[in-house]
């Protein structure tokens, strides 16, 4: 009885880490993929030949790349918006959680606020009036329409509001009869708590301000003020022909560049890659869902 | 590096104006004394114009919006965009500083940054524009109004250019009596889709172009079957379609350069989807929704199916891959190929030797070939730009010029450039080339300036064409000695001879848009789109055809047929 | 409580925040009148001829808007069924999983793909799913024809939301993992140990310890049930896949941008946003009302 036990215990381990595993291995295909077409010959990349390794290695997209000076100067303005987005967008959002995670009781305004926030989570006026006031308040084809433009990351600021409300209480008391105000409270005592959830925050926007590429096509007048994103997403668009002139048509040079647009891909995946694993004991208890009600 | 180039373009310039002077003997000397002779012929009307080429006293600026091309890489170190021998050619000439205010990739993202300025009403000084933009400006009111600038300040080269389009191109700009915008003007070969066919193939399959659908069936089934390439596979495309976000067939809005599309073989079947027809009252129908159509799509269908049509049509990134592989074998395009695929195909096989045909024919023996707009892209100028006549002066310069650039630099990067040319510059390029080659001509023999390019033709044709000069095979061509000359030339000779044939000409009613049409024909053009697709790729059945009439008219089809006919009286 | 006086303070934490509130995403509002205009841009947002209801006359007269709406709801529920069960099943198996440096690594891999834009992996997932594609390629060694995946408007919503699912199930096991955190070890231990057991237990001590977080992540997804997921779509589809993968933000983007139907495409946009405002308002209730839960 207990020796079946114990077979079937270790089958069902087993099983489970054959499963696992498979799962996970398909969570890396992509990289992988992209990874060998951007090693393998241009030919067979776009015959179709590429799967799992590179046919006709080399590294002549790698060496292209180093060559291409645009490449990294949109990569500096991605990582300078990374750097201003994420860390003016931790301090603002930080400090508008706190109020909002206080009870209606103690802050009557609190409830009312917190509606307008998730009403402007809904509701725009779609993208023309924005980029016209983008241009009004001379952000435009400045790293602030990239760090600021998207506006305020509610759903981040629910998020740590969430995480205030569900620390005990008596803290607040403790720190209250010390005397302590509320900047001291938010500093000294919330933020330190708080470190998970303000860690996958940070993660967030850390990545969002990577990967969105939309403003960097719509907010600045060209290329040199592309972030990274943007300059791949105009790279391996489908070209759309029928918007086409003439001479554009004539100058369409589309010998497939599906290797070097593969690494280019691939580099521009690597930052993200590298952050997240030192995050990711933060994100259990960083994600909250909201509060059992007082 | 730069000077190296600058004089390499000094040397060209030298040999053209050298040609020149010798055709013209005692004549004229140089294109632009040649213009200006022109000028003077004008001076006999009523008002005295103003000098087309007339330089600022004092460098004025002029700001626009620049569609580039992502991948190219052509610019010497150290220009831009904003910054090349085209815009210093005009800060020379015309003392106009221009500046790019925002550029992007052309298609969809400079689309998308001209439609958030004109929704915005924040306007550079010029932008390039197409008809539905250009109907949009005006009905908002931001354009300034050019009909006396430009009859003062165009050049007679452009005002012959747009007199032989029989008014087709004054029409195109002129809303309520007013010209809001330079049209471009395109050769007419543009929007001419003949049958491209790997020659080499047929030859080793002993075939013969196709000269109807039958034919083109079996010949396709061969290139399918037979293995043509010899690489033991099965993995050959009879004919090759267009590509994501590509069009089946040219319509009345964008009725030029359809690559890869299928339009011969519609007209074939004597059908003109996306055309507007007159049927035979004179009242206007639209060749969508007409039975021809429906016969056509049941051909494609049948082909489809039959695996004779690439598998992966309206699908792939890239139409022009199965091309440049070795893969397809025939395909339908205008007249320029040479400029590309072809290049990169015969790189990859030097063999592929490409042909191009007026095929296949209907059941009366005739090739019909919808004709394109003259116009389809516009120079406007927004209203309260100080100089708006240096728009047009730009312009005078560029179709002077055109053929004194060092062309290793896409003339695209001219800035506000849209194409200006006879509309019959390649079909006339191309026989005068063979009058020449045969030696039955002589290059003084050809003597208008307006065919911009042809005297450099003439000079650089011996280097890429081998002998015998009357066989165009890929053999007797020699790409290798200057891959610009040959584009052009290969594209000439192969894409524009076939051109000289008699074959029907089938114009659109209208190529612009009617009132309702601008609100409801995306929806419509959606519906015709999905539809078609669906019935050729065996997704919908054919009937689903006549629902599509039926849906179309019911939801915005009959009112724009009603405004077609009451543009058209 | 007795800190009345740091209200101020409140507000002045607070003023960063709103300000950028303001100029970013409540200023930008006076656009919703497009919705009620004949939009002009030369007379600019208040002085084009105003229309009233017609944009939305219009709107519901588009066979257009009714297959809109239903390919996102479509696509949308079947995202939140495929986003609630796939995760909770691999929180579950991970949960069960023993060797706890494994798990800290299949952790980190599967939450990889959370982490890659749409622009990025619609490129990658274009490629593996083309006609001479990998997956294609796998096919058939099975000796299955070639299936042309994008030009197959029937499989589309399913190549979508797998996508979807595939991308985001990783990071979504998060929440449940902190569930299970949760969950009371003595329970557990009442419950081993024997082999056959430990599917028992995952029925009858996990499942139920997660009911409370699988009823309220069911609820807030209310609020997204139009939310197809622009970035993915708009970087997957083609005109022949309109059918079934045209949805509410492609359909508004294409409208409003690229064909200048700006009336229309505000007109629908707006009927968006007051649909959604009005689940997310009932979502909010129903979790308070039933899980004695506050969302915010």
């Amino acid at each position: 009885m207990t020796k079946d036990a114990t077979i079937q215990t270790r089958l069902f381990d087993w099983t489970l880490v054959i499963v696992l595993l498979l799962i996970s291995f398909l969570c890396l295909l992509p990289l992988w993929y992209t990874l060998a077409v951007s090693l393998s010959e241009k030919s067979a990349a776009s015959a179709g030949q590429v799967w799992l390794w590179p046919v006709g290695f080399n590294w002549n997209s790698y060496k292209q790349i180093m060559n291409d000076s645009s490449f990294f100067h949109s990569f500096w303005i991605s990582i300078q918006r990374v750097v201003l987005g994420a860390s003016i967008t931790m301090i603002i959002t930080t400090m508008m959680a706190y109020p909002l995670s206080r009870s209606a009781r103690d802050f009557r305004l609190r409830n009312a606020l917190m509606w307008i926030l998730v009403f402007t989570l809904l509701f725009n006026g779609g993208l023309i009036p924005w980029y016209m006031t983008i241009k009004a308040l001379g952000l435009y084809n400045t790293i602030w329409a990239l760090v600021l433009g998207g506006g305020v990351p509610v759903f981040n600021v629910i998020l740590i509001v969430n995480y205030f409300r569900n620390l005990p209480k008596e803290l607040d008391e403790a720190a209250l009869v010390d005397g302590a105000g509320p900047w001291r409270m938010l500093f000294t005592l919330y933020v330190p708590l708080a470190v998970p959830v303000l860690a996958t925050v940070t993660l967030f926007t850390i990545v969002y301000h990577w990967n969105e590429f939309f403003h960097g096509l719509v907010l600045t007048s060209g290329e040199e003020h592309y972030p990274l994103q943007t300059y791949i997403q105009q790279l391996v668009v489908v070209i759309d022909t029928a918007n086409m002139t003439e001479d554009q048509y004539k100058r369409l040079n589309e010998l497939s560049n599906q290797t070097l647009n593969a690494a280019k891909i691939f580099i521009a995946m690597i930052p993200v890659l590298l952050v997240y694993p030192f995050l990711q004991r933060f994100f259990i208890h960083g994600i909250t869902l909201g509060s059992v009600k007082e | 590096m730069i000077k190296k180039k600058i004089s390499i373009a000094m040397a060209l310039m030298l040999v053209v104006l050298s040609a020149c002077s010798q055709s013209e003997g005692n004549k004229v000397n140089t294109p632009s004394s040649s213009t200006e002779e022109e000028t003077t012929h004008q001076t006999d009307e009523s008002e005295q114009p103003s000098d087309p080429f007339g330089k600022y006293s004092e460098t004025i600026t002029l700001t626009y919006g620049k569609a580039v091309d992502p991948s190219d890489k052509s610019l010497p170190a150290g220009d831009t965009p904003e910054k090349n021998q085209y815009s210093r050619h005009i800060l020379d000439n015309l003392n106009v500083d221009t500046k790019v205010i925002w550029q992007a990739a052309s298609g969809t993202n400079y689309d998308q940054k001209v439609n958030l300025a004109i929704s915005s009403s924040d306007l550079p000084d010029a932008l390039v524009v197409k008809d539905t933009q250009l109907r949009k400006m005006v009905k908002s009111g931001q354009l300034e109004d050019l009909t006396d600038i430009f009859d003062k300040y165009a050049s007679p080269a452009m005002k012959n250019f747009m007199a032989k389009t029989n008014g087709q191109s004054d029409k195109s700009v002129t809303f309520d009596g007013k010209m809001y915008a330079i049209p471009s003007i395109q050769v007419q070969s543009d929007g001419v889709h003949e049958m491209w066919i790997r020659k080499d193939w047929l030859d080793k399959l002993g075939l013969t172009p196709p000269k109807t659908i039958e034919e083109l069936e079996k010949v396709a089934a061969a290139f399918v079957e037979q293995d043509p390439d010899g690489n033991g596979k099965k993995d050959t495309i009879g004919i090759a379609g267009q590509q994501n976000g590509g069009r089946l067939y040219t319509n009345f809005l964008e009725s030029t350069n359809n690559t890869f599309g299928l339009d011969p073989i519609f007209g074939a079947f004597k059908s003109y989807p996306g055309f507007w027809l007159e049927n035979e009252s004179g009242d206007p129908v639209y060749g969508s929704i007409l039975p021809e159509t429906k016969e056509a799509l049941g051909k494609l269908r049948d082909l489809y199916a039959k695996g004779l049509i690439d598998k992966e049509i309206g699908i792939r990134k890239s139409a022009y891959e199965p091309v440049t592989g070795g893969k397809a074998g025939i395909f339908f395009a205008p007249w320029w190929m040479g400029y590309g695929p072809l290049p990169d195909a015969i790189k990859n096989d030097p063999s592929a030797n490409w042909q191009a045909y007026l095929l296949p024919l209907d059941a009366d023996g005739q090739f019909n070939s919808r004709m394109g707009a003259p116009s389809t892209s516009f120079v406007v100028v927004r209203k309260g730009y100080e100089h708006p006549e240096a728009v047009i002066k730009m312009l005078n310069l560029l179709v002077r010029d055109e053929a004194k650039f060092d062309i290793s630099v896409p003339v695209g990067y001219y800035p506000l450039r849209v194409p200006m040319s006879y509309t019959d510059e390649s079909e006339y390029s191309a026989k005068a080339l063979k009058e020449v080659l045969a030696g039955t001509k002589k290059p003084e023999d050809f003597t208008d300036p307006g065919y911009k390019l042809l005297a450099a033709d003439i000079q650089n044709v011996k280097k890429v064409k081998k002998e015998p000069y009357d066989n165009m095979d890929i053999q007797h061509w020699d790409p290798q000695a200057d891959t610009g000359t040959w584009s052009r030339i290969y594209s000439l000779l192969v894409g524009s001879s076939p051109l000289e044939q008699n074959y029907n000409k089938v114009y659109s009613v209208l190529y612009s848009q009617t009132k309702t049409m601008e609100s409801r024909w995306s929806n419509l053009k959606k519906l015709e789109d999905e539809t078609f697709m669906k019935i050729i790729m065996g997704a919908a059945p054919l009937d689903q055809f006549d629902k599509f009439v039926s849906d179309w008219k019911k939801q915005g089809g009959d009112k724009i047929t009603e405004e077609v006919k009451a543009y058209n009286q | 409580m007795r800190n009345t006086g740091f209200t101020k303070h409140y507000y002045i934490m607070l003023l960063p925040g709103f300000i950028w509130l303001l100029l970013i995403n409540i200023i930008p509002m006076f656009g919703i009148v497009i919705a009620f205009e004949d939009f002009n841009p030369g007379k600019g947002f208040f002085h084009s001829e105003w229309i009233g209801l017609e944009n939305f006359e219009y709107m519901f007269s588009l066979n257009d808007t009714a297959v809109i709406f239903s390919n996102t709801l479509t696509i949308a529920v079947m995202k939140i069924a495929g986003n609630l069960i796939v995760p909770l099943i691999f929180a579950i198996m991970l949960n069960e999983l023993r060797f706890a440096v494994m798990k800290r690594w299949i952790q980190t891999v599967v939450y990889l793909p959370h982490f890659l834009s749409w622009v990025i992996l619609s490129g990658i997932l274009l490629d593996i799913f083309s006609y001479t594609g990998p997956v294609n390629t796998l096919l058939k060694l099975f000796d299955i024809d070639p299936v042309l995946f994008f030009a197959r408007a029937d499989l589309f919503p399913f190549i979508v939301v797998g996508s979807d699912v595939w991308k985001e199930f990783g990071f979504n096991t998060i929440i449940y993992l902190a569930a299970l955190t949760g969950i009371n070890p003595s329970l557990y231990e009442a419950a081993s140990i024997d082999g056959a057991a430990r599917l028992r237990r995952i029925w009858h001590v996990t499942l139920p310890g997660l009911r409370t977080t699988i009823v309220l992540l069911a609820v807030l997804s209310l609020g997204n049930v139009l939310n197809a997921g622009f970035d993915q779509i708009f970087n997957l589809y083609n005109p022949m896949l309109y059918s079934t993968g045209d949805i509410i933000d492609t359909w508004v983007y294409r409208e409003g941008l690229l064909n200048m139907q700006y009336g229309l495409a505000t007109a629908v946009g707006l009927l968006k946003s007051v649909i959604s405002f009005v689940l997310i308002v009932v979502s909010y209730a129903l979790a308070s009302k039933f899980a004695n839960y506050r969302i915010f």
